[in-house]
């Protein structure tokens, strides 16, 4: 990453990027702004309807567990990708990739297959003695199912992470006489922190506007904030209501985002190619 | 430098231009204002459904109409045709939906129609409305899985058995769309005349299902009922009959109650602003006549909107025929007006209950 400064002459290369983004994102979403502060109560609805907030506190709570389930499993994978050989490297980069290749309804499919009443989730419950584990509709299997949907967008931030950080380091402070779990948590933790916060942010964003899983995997009783939306939208009509929830989704997910760069979460640390260390702090 | 400068914001205008160009193309396509070709734009909901539409419906019409072509589209979206509407950019000619929403948006979203021809009395209740026409009707009588309870005198007989679980242990199904019954059946079971229904007391039905809530699957939508049934997931369900006979080809083993049924109607209605109008409305004419609604009441177990249709059913067809011998029980055509002027209130209700 160079901190030359940017020549004016190299603007221009953002013009077709600034245009589009213009086009199909800045107008849609001021109009959608107008429109939802234009009709009288729409946002005060959302706080005293009784249902948007429970839904949004639900969307919320899930999508964290999501968040905190991704890089539980998350992490000591991409861990072990930089530790192995070239070749096995690839292997499991592949077999991240694979469920990013797949359509999402097929991903969605498998899972009701999965979890269904007498799937062979429920039959590997009911094999060591709990009967009538029902995932299928239930906040519980709209969670299982997206942690898996999610995991390539935490793996991939932390493996570019984790892959830069200087090994050397480690074997330092070994030699000063850490523990290697002292010299995990102490060292390699912190310089990690970049692409933590980077999958983090990305994988709580995307669960927080999730629509097909919860939608095929969920219930209408536990309906996610995205499901709202869309009955608002197509069975009411109600683009100024919708324009509403979907505004304070975004406020959400902003104030996240500026969190998380304050933590220490470099937005460069999204983009995967960003290989680069976080600089020592 | 600065002729790369050029090139770059050259081609960053041209696909500018491209985009604007492909946006506004769209709405040009043959119209009957002009004469000659007229190409329909006919949105359903996919599926074996919308082909069966294709066959019994546009296929006649096109071959007696040489100079209409038909485009198909889905899913049918009522917020897509409000954004059409809106925007001034109708794209879509005739289109399915709830006759309570056509009604609901009858004049602002969707065209008034007239149809001088059609006579009231050869029709199902509110099958033709001012701004639709019923393209077929769907029956929703109880079924339970016979599995479950295979003695035919101790099964269930009657609506009040679906919500008594003491009685009739075991999941119940139900679709939470308003057009399967969801309101309707909790009142009859809990004592309501069928012709005392409207105006629906939505209160007093969402208390019959919160006596049955936990053992209740509330599906999204209909495949995912017909699955949960299929797959042994409800015993007892409040399912459409063209889902009904799905399940009977099948070769489930399944038992239709015919205590009181409900019966709701499916409309396609025509977008306001189209210019394709005086065509959309003379197409939805003729198919209504007696002979496209026997061939798609043949093609997918519907209800047929046509009394005068002479449908050539199956075994299994017969089995589910809300209006032929095998009902011995009542039938409630959905009021649609009522839906109409309470859609926004109910919809929020049902929501509410259902997620609260």
């Amino acid at each position: 990453m160079s901190s030359n400064k940017i020549k004016w002459s190299s603007w221009p290369l953002l013009v077709p990027a600034l245009a589009l983004l213009a086009g199909i994102l800045l107008v849609p979403l001021a109009d959608t702004f107008i429109r939802s502060v234009s009709a009288p109560g729409t946002y005060t609805n959302l706080l005293t309807d009784g249902v948007t907030m429970t839904v949004l506190w639900r969307t919320v709570v899930t999508a964290a567990t999501v968040t905190v389930a991704a890089l539980l499993i998350g992490y000591p994978y991409a861990y072990l990708m930089t530790r192995v050989s070239p070749r096995a490297r690839g292997i499991l980069l592949v077999i991240v990739l694979i469920p990013f290749w797949t359509s999402v309804m097929a991903r969605n499919f498998a899972w009701i297959i999965i979890l269904q009443d007498g799937g062979p989730v429920q039959s590997l419950f009911a094999f060591f003695g709990a009967e009538d584990v029902v995932l299928y509709g239930s906040t519980a299997g709209v969670t299982i199912a997206m942690t898996q949907v999610m995991l390539p967008f935490m793996v991939l931030p932390l493996f570019s992470t984790l892959g830069g950080i200087d090994r050397r380091l480690l074997l330092a402070a070994r030699g000063l006489g850490s523990s290697p779990t002292a010299a995990f948590w102490k060292v390699f933790w912190p310089l990690s922190r970049g692409g933590v916060m980077a999958g983090v942010i990305l994988v709580f964003t995307l669960s927080l506007g999730f629509y097909v899983t919860p939608a095929l995997l969920g219930s209408p009783q536990e309906s996610l904030v995205a499901q709202l939306l869309a009955q608002r939208t197509t069975l009411l009509l109600d683009f100024a209501a919708a324009g509403a929830l979907g505004m304070v989704v975004l406020v959400v997910t902003l104030v996240l985002v500026a969190w998380a760069n304050r933590m220490g979460g470099t937005v460069s640390a999204i983009g995967v190619v960003a290989a680069s260390p976080p600089k020592d702090r | 430098m600065a002729r790369s400068r050029t090139v770059l914001a050259g081609a960053g205008l041209t696909a500018a231009a491209l985009l604007l160009a492909a946006c506004g193309a769209g709405g040009d396509a043959g119209s009957d204002a002009a004469g000659g070709a007229v190409r329909l734009t006919y949105v359903s909901y996919g599926g074996s459904g919308q082909d069966a539409q294709i066959k019994a419906f546009q296929e006649p019409y096109a071959a007696a109409h040489p100079d209409v072509t038909f485009v198909n589209s889905s899913p049918a979206d009522i917020a897509q045709v409000k954004a059409q509407v809106t925007s001034g950019v109708v794209q879509w000619d005739v289109v399915s939906v709830a006759p309570a929403a056509a009604t609901q948006h009858c004049g602002t979203l969707f065209e008034k129609l007239s149809f001088p021809d059609l006579k009231a009395d050869d029709f199902v209740a509110k099958a033709i409305g001012e701004c639709y026409v019923g393209n077929f009707g769907n029956a929703s009588p109880f079924a339970y899985n016979a599995d479950k309870y295979p003695d035919p005198a101790k099964a269930p007989q009657t609506i009040e058995d679906f919500f008594d679980t003491a009685k009739f242990p075991g999941k119940r199904g139900v679709i939470t769309n308003l057009q399967n019954g969801i309101l309707e059946y909790p009142l009859l079971a809990d004592g309501v005349a069928p012709d005392k229904l409207y105006p629906l007391d939505v209160d007093r039905a969402l208390k019959k299902w919160d006596t049955v809530r936990k053992d209740t699957i509330f599906a999204p939508n209909v495949g995912a009922l017909q699955q949960a049934a299929s797959s042994g997931q409800v015993d007892m369900f409040l399912l459409s009959d063209s889902r009904l006979i799905a399940l009977l080809n099948e070769k489930k083993n399944i038992k239709i109650v015919w205590d009181t049924t409900v019966v709701s109607v499916n409309a396609l209605a025509v977008p306001l602003g189209t210019k394709n109008k005086e065509t959309a409305q003379d197409f939805l004419q003729s198919l209504v006549q007696p002979e496209p609604v026997a061939k798609i009441t043949e093609m997918l177990g519907t209800v047929p909107v046509n009394l005068k249709a002479k449908p050539n059913l199956t075994d299994n067809g017969k089995l589910v025929e809300a209006y032929g011998p095998v009902n011995t029980g009542e039938t409630v055509v959905q009021d649609v007006d009522w839906y109409a002027q309470n859609w926004d209130a109910v919809t929020t209700k049902l929501t509410n209950w259902l997620v609260g």
